[in-house]
């Protein structure tokens, strides 16, 4: 029953953000516009695979972590995608691709530097260490974004700030490929890590003695929701709440077993993320709003609403 | 001499009533925006520009000027090194506080509006009477002000501003360069959105299909996105149809206003 719920709002929410947008399209034309064709249905597709990546991402992070408040985003990864899309603005490089190219290059440093200070203690990769790395190196990352920002000459610097708020303007079927040639693998990595995430929930030294190869497992989860986090940064950007909200929601009706919880969070943040994207779309058209605004105005008052639950329970 | 000086006393008063008593005309004047240095240059005040932005590019002989850095927010250090009598400033939230700063160690300033076509002829009859050369400037600010007077009647063609392509950021009504178009003959699509500029969606772009897609670019070369695959849903970047302008001739309101809105109708084949 839930899941045939969470099956038709995804499915809604595609429906909803291809026949609705600024631009007037009849119905009866949707199916021979190129609006709807080249523009709409890529752009829905993205949000949902972006949307969906995020909550898989911040579903298996924040049992990595084991912390609620862990996000995709908060070990580092918007940090060094914004500096490698200021500095491919910064440094003209040429070509349609060179931001997003950039920004994930970008993502990937800083993924490597929180991984090694992770693996400082040791051999073990601890998630504190991974939490207070990623803070640091975001916020070292965001400092020269910043210099850079405030030092250079090219006037479209500020713009590169617009780009890291996040946003799907950017979709087209290229990108749209692009997603889904890359994400099934780190998708298929925390899926295939379900249980032993389950075991991770009682502590390390518990789901070692229940038989999960805990440092393996570790790794692998840090790596494939990061390398997912940085394919989503890379083709929209910063899209906050996505990846902190939908794993708690989904949690609260799924239960934290992951075999279920993992897919509920994919399916549950690309309805979300689709249908704050034709908010954003449609809303004050002709102009449009940030996506992270709407995520964030959806996002905040259900986050406030759990908050509030579990203080009282 | 003495009524000049009246009358500079009396503007003062009029501006800033905690000011101090006015002096004569400037004779070290710090511009921090790039259209004031025109304006400067225009009214023969250039060669007491002691100061400028490091955007300040035009004429050329504004280059030999010291460079105070950005301008916006301005560095109070670099500014006062400059041991000015007058700073004049882009009326804007950060450079009302550096104005009082500067204010506060005995510089005298003054905050300019310079949005649109019809903050020139003002700007310019304030600098005047700052630098005692009200006549030419009178003169200056009066062809500034013909611009409005004299609008072409509107033609078909359609452009669109676009200053940022992800997310596409257009030019809306409230802007100079949806005046620099109209002004021209052409209409800007999207001079429905009352604001200076605008976030919008590309299919709103694609629907409202304007025949040129113009780009503020030095380069002179396409736009990145114009490769873009989502771009090429646009007829006009489809065809190529890019109006590339220089950023320091329509970037900017100033006395080269009437040279820009000509050779953008010229562009246009208008």
């Amino acid at each position: 029953m839930k899941w045939s719920v969470l099956v038709a709002l995804a499915m809604l929410a595609l429906i909803t953000s291809v026949v609705l947008g600024p631009a007037a399209v009849p119905l009866a034309e949707l199916l021979h516009s190129d609006i709807v064709w080249n523009l709409r249905v890529p752009r829905a597709l993205l949000a949902f695979l972006v949307g969906g990546s995020l909550g898989v991402a911040g579903a298996s992070l924040q049992a990595l972590v084991r912390n609620p408040l862990a996000d995709p985003f908060l070990l580092g990864l918007s940090g060094g995608a914004g500096l490698g899309a200021v500095l491919a603005i910064a440094l003209h490089l040429p070509g349609p691709w060179a931001l997003p190219i950039a920004a994930f290059v970008g993502a990937l440093a800083a993924l490597g530097l929180v991984y090694r200070l992770g693996l400082i203690g040791g051999a073990a990769l601890d998630p504190r260490i991974l939490l207070l790395g990623g803070v640091a190196i975001g916020a070292f990352a965001a400092a020269i974004t910043t210099a850079i920002v405030s030092l250079a000459d090219a006037a479209e610097l500020r713009n590169a700030f617009l780009w890291l708020w996040g946003g799907l303007s950017g979709a087209s079927w290229d990108s749209v490929l692009l997603v889904l040639l890359y994400i099934p693998i780190p998708l298929a990595v925390l899926l295939a890590a379900s249980r032993p995430l389950d075991l991770l929930a009682l502590g390390e030294e518990s789901a070692g003695y229940l038989g999960a190869d805990v440092e393996t497992v570790k790794r692998r989860v840090y790596l494939a929701a990061s390398l997912l986090t940085a394919a989503a940064v890379a083709v929209s950007g910063v899209i906050g709440f996505v990846g902190l909200v939908v794993p708690h929601l989904a949690r609260l009706t799924w239960g934290h077993r992951h075999r279920a919880l993992l897919p509920a969070a994919f399916l549950g943040g690309g309805a979300l993320l689709a249908f704050a994207d034709t908010l954003a779309r449609t809303a004050v058209a002709p102009r449009e709003l940030p996506v992270g605004v709407v995520t964030a105005l959806i996002g905040v008052p259900v986050f406030a609403f759990l908050l509030r639950r579990w203080t009282i329970a | 001499m003495l009524r000049r000086l009246l009358v500079i006393v009396v503007f003062l008063a009029g501006c800033r009533p905690s000011g101090r008593p006015a002096v004569g005309p400037s004779q070290r004047i710090v511009s921090l925006l790039p259209s004031f240095t025109e304006i400067l240059f225009a009214i023969g005040a250039g060669d007491r520009v002691v100061g400028r932005t490091q955007w300040c590019d035009y004429p050329p002989a504004a280059l030999a000027v010291p460079s105070v850095g950005e301008g916006l927010p301005p560095n109070i250090e670099a500014v006062a090194a400059r041991h000015p009598d007058l700073v004049v400033l882009y009326n804007a939230g950060a450079n009302v506080v550096a104005a009082q700063q500067l204010e506060r160690i005995g510089i005298r300033t003054v905050l300019l509006d310079l949005n649109r076509l019809e903050d020139l002829g003002p700007a310019t009859r304030t600098l005047g009477r700052l630098t005692g050369l009200e006549q030419r400037a009178e003169s200056v600010a009066l062809a500034m002000d013909s611009l409005l007077l004299h609008q072409p009647p509107p033609t078909s063609t359609t452009l669109a501003f676009v200053v940022w392509d992800n997310p596409p950021i257009i030019i809306g009504h409230g802007s100079y360069l949806d005046q620099l178009a109209s002004s021209a003959g052409a209409r800007n699509v999207f001079s429905d959105v009352a604001a200076p500029s605008a976030q919008v969606s590309l299919e709103t772009i694609v629907a409202r299909d304007p025949q040129w897609i113009a780009v503020l670019s030095d380069s002179g070369t396409a736009p990145a996105f114009a490769k873009r695959r989502e771009w090429r849903a646009v007829r006009a970047v489809r065809e190529g149809h890019f109006l590339l302008l220089p950023g320091s001739l329509f970037g900017r309101p100033g006395p080269r206003s009437a040279e820009a809105i000509r050779e953008l109708r010229e562009r246009l084949g208008l």
